[in-house]
């Protein structure tokens, strides 16, 4: 018990991979076996991380849980973990996205025991990025995660994989390598200021020292390198958000990919750039980060109304949940554009919390709805054999269970009030309103336009005469229904009775904005 | 425990039954009918009975004391940094009279539904118990709007009461119609909540605000004198307007979306494609109604810059006379031209929610929510009346082709003329009557152009409902449907009774004290008193004693109105085939009023269209064209990068590493074929050669060092 | 004796040494090429007792080293003419500018 207590953000994060290992061993026919070893090894980690955020004083400055031992002294980098409120929530998101995704997939029957192996790894690398405190660390896991999911699109994905994977590795990684020169800038300055040491990679000690920092370097005076830092820093993040206009590999990624990687894809990975920004863009560059906020208030705006029309254009159901997924991140924009104006001051630092707030809670409530509407859509798709939209049509005369779940889940991607997806984007409206006016009023528009997409897309599914190609469709199984019923009761109750969520990270987010 | 403390918890329990009721039917008791219904009907009831037990609770309490003192309990519920905002429930004068209302429409449409869904139980609708599921969720919503303590909870429960909407127009989602120009279920549904949904943007925007400038969004929080003065004297970022005003104009958006007001009424004509249990609780008692029930009870901000003395009114004020006048006549032109029983209803209810918003432009607080509640009873009576019409009729909705009915149908014929007559504002016997009286009174004194085009309303809205009820049952039946038609059953036409009893007589706990005979007969203005005590000393006093003037202008235009309407129609009824004589009678007009001003062909062509292709552009231009594009062309720059790189590797420095030592080869094959000459003296000679070669230098080097 | 002086001694080897020099680099008949080896080996030796009769006559060193050349002069000889009758059998000539296969 002291083991478990005391390593307890390490046992979440190797699990996945002791199970990818374990899966290997697995002999390649037993396809079931398989199947049911990578569930249940998924479910450790869920289970941990209860454990955890039973364990979690939201009130306590600083990180909890924390494990540091040494790894690379020589560059001044060690194997530090440790959560706050902000990522014990995306770990509880990831740990529990991953049973049900892995759920999902009992229905591959290609290359199986690979399959879950990468599913397994690709958990880890995301519980990395989100649990590191360790610069090197981060990157690392950060990079890591790209490989499972490369090969997870490249094989099991649909007609376009080898596009949308090759576009998707090539352009995060190309983001990544401003990121990885910045942080060894940043590292290797650290390092100057501790006597004895190369550089210093660790987190916590760089945020207290780097945003004090006020040297020269190279020459330039401090406020450029700066900038080029935060630049670095913040296009990385941007095209993982993704950030509007970098956000053109996620509809075909998201499209291309197998249902869970989909799955993982809009409820996980996104979030991981919007976590960066938090974790590290605001915190180490709040002189730049307010600087420039308008220009990220502005690009917010642009993806959820853009990307609005976009999906307004779509005819493969896919995408268009695809596009969807760029909107909502949009508001996770918005707020996060806030809280960086209000590090320069001049914004009422309740507007600024509700803002943050309803970003961190739109990370969690996206992840939930984005899996949700990939996991019905890869349903249908299974059935159908097409993502045409077209194609379709009074689906809810055969398979009306599948209809009501299908009805319910777009509601709260939509924002019905009473489910959680509103409560996130009326949070965001409320921080971002007195700070930036002209970008919230505009961003009704972005509402409208979802609304417009989303029923279009029920209306061309489920409703009007049945067409009678789809006359014997099956209707929505045991275990798609297990899938679906997490989520689904995560959707009403965030939605009903959100405090329980908020009070994780509402103390972490009041700290983070000072 | 008294009474007292039990209250506000009953008053948080009112929306929880049919809640409950929604979620068995969905989750389990779907494939039974009756208990389906059962459910749905017992659950309605209990929160009728809850209601009621609340109402005449505080009815007895007196409209001041409720106000100072309303039921009230609320809870944390979302944290926002050191505070919270909280959510609850309230109970005041207003609150109580809407619950009141709201809990007996709703309970009488329940029990309508059972026999309208069921054609008085020959035919079973193949969704039965999913429309009640519907029906129960959309009664939580309505209810929960109604004991609401603060914007965002009703807020909430608005946007459920739209899901509902949505839900229930497009009950029959599989009904197509050989016309594709005729709009079917499905599309009205979508067409109602994107219209509803633009206004509730705008709403959202506005509470934002109000919550941005005052920290709260709490009903008691915000309508006191303290925080509206304190929004009056804040500029909003509209030069000119004060963030009071620009909150209550926002917030008036939301009105102007759910109560179907000019321009955003376009949704509800089309709602008609629901059932019609459907049209008169949503689309006429209860769901239009929150709109402007929203807007009564944000009175006291819409009215901040309100002066009655010198006729000044507020921004949002004006915004409600402008766009209440212009809606109610515009609507009530439409309703003219016609022909299908519900289209006619749907105008009439635009244009009587416009008479309720005009109310509080002008500032006539009372006499909007008066108008409210009796607008509920007397339309929800029309619309069930004519649900009985139709499926009575096997489902013919055609006026013209309707007739005679007040003989095979009396007790709906006798209820709907009831209901239509207080509609018209038949003079002291309907409660229509008062509640538009007073109205037009406000009117009168207030600003003489709304007087004038209201009264003109009210004389239209006479004769189309005149032309309605002749058409529909007086003289002979125009077709087979009509001759057969019977009444369906007791579910159908108990509430029409009982409805019909209220549209009588409610009117008559609003009679002035002022007015000759009646007034002081009752001497207790009990509405007025009660609802009025909701906004204390914020009730403009612009009530001087009775004024006969507008009162019989009023009488004399619905009276006009109705002889006209059977004059045309009803003197001598139309036979099977023979045109409207309004066709001929307003010749080219007729075609406009018709297709409603084209407005919705203008929206389609301008916004709608547009839109949709702006949307494949953005996906084909701007996503793959540009964006795509520049990514492409880097890729593709990148391979020719490499490609070069590639070339310069091979050619240059493979190439020249290759050609450097190829030169030396030759050099050596040049020099062995001149040396190796095979000849032992030749190779004595080079000998000879590096010997003295060397010793030259061996000499060089001794002498060197002799010298140094 | 001592009338004479070194130096002429020594010009004598030297012209000597060229004059055999040039004969075996300049003669076409291998036996010619083995007599001026034959020169240049006397030159040697006259080098070699000049200097041995004008710094140390008493001594051993440049009698037995002018021994030691001229025994090796004939074994080499031997050799030599031995070699080029083996060529002439082989080649029928003796003809040095004609036998060239010393080379790859």
């Amino acid at each position: 018990m002291e083991f478990i207590r005391d390593h307890l953000l390490t046992l979440i994060l190797f699990t996945p991979l002791v199970g990818a290992a374990l899966v290997t061993l697995l002999p390649k026919k037993e396809e079931k076996l398989i199947k049911w070893v990578a569930f249940l090894i998924s479910l450790i980690p869920l289970a941990l991380s209860i454990v955890a955020w039973s364990q979690f004083r939201p009130a306590a400055a600083g990180f909890q849980f924390e494990e540091q031992v040494q790894w690379f002294p020589q560059i001044g980098s060690s194997y530090h973990l440790g959560v706050d409120g902000i990522s014990l929530t995306m770990v509880l998101l990831t740990t529990f996205l991953t049973p049900l995704a892995l759920l999902i997939s009992f229905s591959i029957d290609k290359e199986v025991r690979t399959y879950f192996a990468l599913f397994l790894l690709l958990e880890m690398g995301m519980l990395g990025v989100f649990v590191s405190l360790d610069l090197i660390l981060f990157f690392l896991f950060w990079e890591f995660g790209l490989v499972p999911m490369y090969f997870l699109i490249n094989i099991w994905g649909s007609a376009n994989r080898q596009y949308a994977s090759f576009k998707f590795f090539i352009y995060t990684m190309a983001g990544s390598l401003g990121l990885l020169l910045a942080i060894q800038v940043i590292g290797v300055v650290a390092g100057t200021a501790v006597p004895g040491q190369v550089a210093v990679f660790d987190i916590p000690q760089l945020l207290s020292f780097w945003p004090a920092f006020r040297g020269s370097l190279f020459g330039l005076p401090i406020g450029v390198v700066k900038t080029i830092g935060f630049w670095a820093f913040a296009i990385a993040f941007s095209i993982k958000v993704p950030v509007w206009p970098f956000h053109t590999w996620l509809p075909d990624a998201h499209t291309e990919a197998p249902t869970a990687g989909s799955m993982l894809l809009a409820g996980v990975l996104l979030k991981l750039g919007a976590y960066g920004f938090l974790r590290l863009v605001l915190p180490l560059f709040p002189a730049q980060a307010a600087q420039f906020s308008g220009v990220f208030a502005a690009l917010g705006l642009a993806a959820a109304v853009i990307g609005g029309l976009a999906a307004l254009g779509q005819d493969d159901f896919k995408r268009l949940v695809a596009y969807s997924s760029v909107g909502h991140m949009g508001f996770v924009v918005l707020g996060i554009a806030v809280a960086a104006r209000s590090l320069g001051g001049g914004v009422d630092p309740q507007d600024a919390v509700l803002a943050t707030n309803g970003a961190v809670l739109q990370m969690f409530n996206h992840g939930i709805t984005a899996a949700a509407m990939f996991a019905l859509v890869g349903m249908v798709y299974e059935r159908a054999h097409t993502r045409d939209l077209g194609a379709f049509g009074g689906l809810g005369v055969v398979v009306p269970a599948y209809g009501g779940v299908l009805l319910f889940c777009t509601m709260a991607s939509l924002g019905l009030p009473g489910l959680n997806g509103f409560v996130s984007e009326f949070m965001v409206f409320r921080g971002t309103w007195p700070v930036f006016t002209l970008v919230t009023a505009l961003a009704t528009l972005g509402l409208i336009l979802t609304a417009a997409y989303l029923l279009w897309t029920i209306q061309k599914v489920l409703l009007g005469p049945l067409n009678p190609r789809w006359q014997g469709m099956r209707e929505i199984n045991f275990r798609e229904v297990v899938v679906m019923v997490p989520l689904m009761a995560l959707m009403f109750l965030i939605g009903v009775w959100p405090s329980w969520l908020i009070n994780l990270f509402n103390a972490t987010v009041m700290r983070l904005l000072g | 425990m008294t009474i007292h403390t039990l209250l506000p918890i009953l008053t948080a329990l009112i929306p929880l039954p049919p809640f409950f009721s929604f979620l068995l039917i969905v989750l389990f008791f779907n494939r039974w009918k009756r208990v389906s219904h059962s459910i749905a009907i017992g659950a309605m009831f209990i929160s009728f009975l809850m209601a009621q037990v609340v109402f005449w609770s505080v009815i007895g309490m007196g409209g001041h004391a409720l106000a100072e003192h309303p039921i009230h309990v609320e809870i944390p519920w979302l944290p926002a940094g050191a505070t919270a905002l909280t959510m609850g429930v309230l109970v005041d004068p207003l609150g109580a009279f809407t619950l009141f209302f709201v809990s007996i429409t709703c309970l009488c449409i329940f029990l309508y539904s059972v026999g309208y869904m069921s054609e008085g139980g020959r035919h079973y609708d193949p969704r039965y118990s999913r429309f009640f599921a519907y029906i129960s969720l959309f009664a939580t919503g309505m209810l929960g709007l109604t004991v609401a303590d603060n914007m965002l909870m009703l807020f909430i429960f608005w946007e459920i009461m739209g899901l509902c909407s949505y839900l229930l127009i497009g009950f029959w989602w599989e009904k197509n119609y050989p016309d594709p120009r005729q709009i079917t279920p499905r599309q009205a549904g979508l067409k109602a909540f994107m219209t509803t949904r633009v206004g509730d943007v705008i709403m959202l925007l506005g509470i934002a605000y109000l919550y941005t400038a005052t920290g709260t969004l709490s009903f008691r929080q915000v309508l006191n004198e303290s925080t509206l003065h304190h929004l009056a004297s804040m500029a909003s970022v509209i030069p000119g307007l004060s963030a009071a005003a620009l909150i209550g104009l926002l917030l008036f958006g939301g009105t102007v979306g759910k109560s179907a007001q000019f321009p955003l009424h376009v949704w509800l004509p089309d709602a008609m494609e629901g059932p019609t249990p459907v049209s008169a609780m949503i689309h006429a008692a209860t769901m239009v109604s929150a709109g402007v029930y929203m807007a009564v009870r944000m009175f006291p901000l819409l009215q901040v810059g309100f002066d009655a003395h010198h006729g000044q009114l507020s921004a949002p004020m004006v915004a409600m006379a402008v766009i209440g006048t212009f809606s109610a006549f515009m609507a009530a032109t439409i309703a003219v031209a016609q022909n299908d029983i519900k289209k006619v209803l749907a105008y009439s209810t635009i244009s009587q929610l416009a008479y309720m918003v005009a109310a509080l432009g002008i500032g006539a607080y009372v006499a909007a929510a008066f108008h409210l509640v009796t607008h509920a009873f007397f339309k929800a009576l029309l619309f069930l009346g004519s649900g009985s019409v139709i499926v009575g009729s096997h489902h013919e909705q055609d006026m013209m082709k309707m007739g005679g009915l007040l003989k095979r149908m009396p007790i709906t014929a006798i209820t709907f003329i009831i209901g239509g007559l207080a509609l018209s504002g038949f003079p002291i016997l309907t409660a229509g009557f008062w509640s538009k009286d007073e109205i037009l009174a406000a009117a009168w004194s207030s600003n003489q152009v709304v007087f004038w085009v209201l009264a003109i309303g009210a004389l239209l809205t006479a004769f189309y409902t005149s032309r309605q009820i002749c058409l529909t049952f007086l003289g002979e039946p125009r077709s087979d449907h009509a001759a057969h038609a019977h009444e369906v059953s007791w579910t159908v036409y108990v509430p029409l009774i009982v409805l019909a009893v209220f549209a009588a007589g409610f009117g008559f706990i609003g009679v002035p004290e002022h007015f000759p005979v009646i007034g002081p007969l009752i001497n207790n203005n009990l509405f007025h008193h009660f609802v009025g005590a909701t906004i204390g000393e914020l009730l403009p006093h612009g009530e001087e004693g009775f004024n006969a003037v507008p009162l019989l202008i009023s009488v004399l235009f619905a009276l006009t109105g109705l002889v006209g309407g059977w004059l045309v129609y009803g003197r001598r009824p139309l036979a099977a085939g023979q045109p409207d004589p309004m066709v001929r009678a307003l010749g080219p007009l007729y075609p406009v009023l018709k297709n409603k001003y084209y407005v919705d062909e203008f929206y389609n062509a301008v916004l709608i269209q547009p839109t949709i292709r702006l949307a494949r552009a953005v996906y084909q231009w701007v996503d793959r064209g540009l964006i795509d594009g520049i990514l492409h062309g880097v890729a593709k720059g990148s391979f020719q990068a490499a490609r070069g790189n590639r070339w310069f590797d091979k050619t240059v420095i493979n190439g020249g590493v290759d050609a450097f030592v190829a030169f030396f080869q030759r050099l050596a094959r040049e020099a062995r074929l001149v040396l190796q000459t095979g000849q032992v003296q030749h190779y004595l000679l080079q000998v000879l050669f590096f010997v003295c070669a060397f010793a030259a230098l061996y000499v060089i080097l001794w002498l060197r060092q002799l010298g140094g | 004796m001592m009338g004479v002086p070194l130096a002429w001694y020594l010009i004598l080897a030297a012209a000597l040494f060229c004059v055999g020099l040039y004969g075996v680099l300049s003669r076409r008949n291998a036996i010619a090429t083995v007599m001026g080896v034959e020169l240049m080996l006397n030159a040697v030796n006259v080098n070699l007792l000049a200097f041995w009769r004008y710094t140390e006559p008493g001594g051993m060193t440049g009698q037995a080293f002018a021994t030691f050349v001229y025994a090796v002069a004939a074994a080499e000889v031997a050799v030599g003419l031995a070699l080029i009758v083996a060529i002439y059998r082989n080649r029928d000539t003796v003809d040095l500018d004609q036998i060239n296969l010393l080379k790859w």
